[in-house]
């Protein structure tokens, strides 16, 4: 029964930006052009589809100053409070936190390393969202791809590692599983294939101007569907591009110095876990337990 | 009343990762798996990571941004920690056969 609650969660976190995306928004047409559109995207229900909308409305408000995070200071001004107060986006933080709690008390309640596992994947995906609900875009996909991508295999490969044959295998057995994971294809060759639908070819001259247009994949219904009428700022708050420049500028340093932490860590890791054969070393080392 | 269920603040945010932080610290304090306990101080990373995107969002601008290197940096060092984490989890598990942190008590006095 634990297992198929875990599933559902699972199944909502990663089901829900495509509801969040679905809502249709309640004023017709948010101008992305007009100034005074930033009011009223303002009240767009934002999950995770309308938060970006925001903050490039808050922008083509802003003006065009070259600063640095003139994008995302104009954002600011859009949201005086920072946050949207729209009742969809207060019902996706109540999914995410509810998620974030259940995976995080699943962690640390399951007596199954694996089940253990999962919750806390869980609660990684939940977070991702409740970052791209702070603006912070560039750090959601990072959490999406480094915590729940990278440490959860690296956790899963450990637990594989070191647990003896395990009590309850994770797989859902039967035509129920097969159900299962056969419905989790098609949603996700539905997807796929709408993404890939909705790619316009796009004529090299507009590649080609003194200032490129900032994407190259127009996807239908994303941030960047009309690119004639307003190519979308990429300055926004929080966008991989805002991220970088402060990164690369000021942080140049701390992200190097995090790189040798990685390659440290990367050696480290190795000379840690790698088999201690006996003729490295002279005596044994006895450990009494 | 209900402005607290339907108006997002800061406060929601910082709400949450300390309820996150407190999980995660009950889960180092109780459990003696050590993958569990390495897994309860990544929570904790994640805790203190949405602490500071809240408080990014919440001050915007160039500081925010600065907030979220720093949350970049943060994430790096996690992944760091955990690599190393488990490899000596992983050693301990090779020379002992049992991975309960309440047994490993080789230091002691």
């Amino acid at each position: 029964m634990t297992r198929f609650w875990m599933a559902l969660a699972l199944l909502l976190a990663l089901a829900a930006p495509a509801f969040a995306q679905a809502q249709p928004p309640p004023v017709p047409s948010p101008s992305r052009v007009a100034p005074g559109g930033a009011a009223a995207a303002r009240q767009r229900p934002a999950g995770r589809g309308g938060a970006p909308a925001e903050a490039a409305q808050g922008d083509a408000r802003g003006g065009s100053d070259e600063k640095d995070a003139g994008g995302a200071k104009a954002a600011d001004e859009a949201a005086p409070k920072g946050f949207s107060n729209s009742r969809m986006a207060a019902l996706f933080f109540w999914v995410f936190a509810g998620l974030t709690i259940a995976g995080a008390l699943f962690v640390i309640t399951r007596r199954n390393l694996i089940a253990a596992v999962m919750g806390m994947v869980a609660t990684f995906f939940a977070l991702a969202g409740l970052y791209a609900m702070l603006y912070a875009h560039f750090l959601a996909a990072i959490q999406v791809l480094v915590y729940a991508g990278a440490i959860m295999v690296l956790f899963v490969f450990v637990v594989m590692i070191l647990n003896r044959p395990e009590d309850e295998p994770w797989a859902l057995q039967g035509l129920l599983g097969k159900g299962l994971a056969g419905v989790a294809i098609l949603y996700l060759l539905v997807r796929l294939s709408g993404v890939l639908w909705a790619i316009k070819d796009q004529p090299h001259a507009e590649m080609a101007g003194p200032s490129p247009p900032p994407v190259a994949v127009v996807v239908k219904g994303g941030a960047a569907e009309h690119p004639g009428k307003a190519p979308p700022r990429e300055d926004a708050f929080g966008s991989t591009r805002a991220v970088g420049k402060v990164l690369f500028n000021q942080y140049l340093f701390p992200f190097e110095a995090v790189s040798l932490v990685l390659l440290v860590a990367v050696v480290g890791g190795i000379a840690v876990a790698r088999p201690h054969r006996d003729e490295d070393h002279e005596k044994k080392i006895v450990v009494v337990s | 009343m209900n402005d607290i269920f339907y108006k997002l603040t800061v406060s929601h945010f910082l709400i949450l990762a300390a309820v996150l932080f407190a999980i995660g610290t009950v889960g180092v304090l109780m459990r003696r798996n050590a993958l569990i306990v390495m897994m309860s101080i990544e929570l904790m990373m994640n805790a203190a990571n949405l602490t500071i995107l809240a408080f990014a969002r919440y001050h915007g601008g160039t500081a925010g941004l600065e907030g979220h290197s720093l949350a970049f940096i943060v994430i790096a060092v996690a992944a760091a920690e955990a690599a190393v984490g488990l490899a000596i989890v992983v050693a301990v598990f090779r020379t002992r056969r049992h991975a309960d942190i309440d047994r490993l008590n080789l230091l002691k006095n």
